[in-house]
């Protein structure tokens, strides 16, 4: 290669080695369903658009390749909502305390960003 | 299908008119080899590669503002581009007659003369 891969997102890997494809459905789990459910009322109302929040998901740099779709687009939909003042990162992690004593979620559920970096 | 002239109700095409376009069907084209920052439709893969015009898609708001919140206007014309496998793969091993068409906003095209390197896209 000589090209100098200057500015490639982290999206951008036409050509680059692939490894194995997983083909198997994995369905959607019950917090995917809510967040791609809500990724689509935001954009349906024209809160956001397509475009800004593949910008955001490619603004993750390095995060992308070890996020799962429904992360990196539930990430890159928070990082937009932020951006627009729609919400707060206060009122966020206040609604976000809230739910999880309601649900008892263990604290590792709640960030799979978190979840990765202390594995 | 064969019964009538019945017509059929499609969607709306979201295709639109380009009343003003600087390259027309069957132009050469070079995909500028740049690396700016931002959000780009035009994968890096294919930057400084060279194809033919296949179609004019139409005029829409322009996807590098759209990504930061702006309206991105004015539109910008987006062309459907077509290029030899073998040239955009220098060691792809399929048919030499093999293409591979992407759709490119204008500002990243420039135009290249027909003997510039890259021989034509498919059998047209």
């Amino acid at each position: 290669m000589t090209d100098t891969p200057l500015n490639k997102g982290p999206h951008d890997i036409g050509g680059e080695p692939a490894g194995p494809i997983d083909t198997i459905d994995h369905g959607m789990k019950f917090w995917e369903r809510q967040a791609n459910a809500l990724r689509s009322v935001a954009q349906a109302n024209k809160i956001t658009s397509t475009d800004e929040l593949r910008r955001a998901a490619e603004d993750l740099g390095d995060k992308y390749r070890d996020l799962q779709y429904f992360e990196i687009t539930t990430s890159a939909l928070r990082t937009v909502l932020l951006e627009k003042g729609i919400v707060t990162e206060q009122e966020l992690s206040k609604k976000m305390a809230e739910i999880r004593a309601r649900f008892n979620v263990p604290d590792e559920m709640e960030s799979p960003l978190k979840k990765k970096a202390s594995t | 299908m064969a019964s009538s002239q019945q017509s059929v109700i499609y969607p709306a095409s979201t295709y639109t008119p380009a009343p003003a376009h600087r390259y027309n069907i069957g132009d050469r084209v070079r995909v500028k080899r740049a690396f700016p920052p931002g959000h780009q439709r035009t994968p890096h893969y294919i930057r400084g590669k060279q194809g033919m015009i296949e179609r004019i898609c139409g005029a829409f708001p322009n996807p590098e503002e759209l990504a930061y919140g702006f309206d991105g206007k004015p539109e910008k014309t987006l062309y459907r581009v077509r290029f030899p496998q073998k040239h955009v793969w220098p060691h792809y091993a399929g048919p030499s007659h093999d293409v591979i068409e992407m759709e490119i906003f204008e500002h990243w095209l420039e135009p290249a003369s027909h003997d510039d390197g890259a021989t034509h896209g498919g059998s047209s």
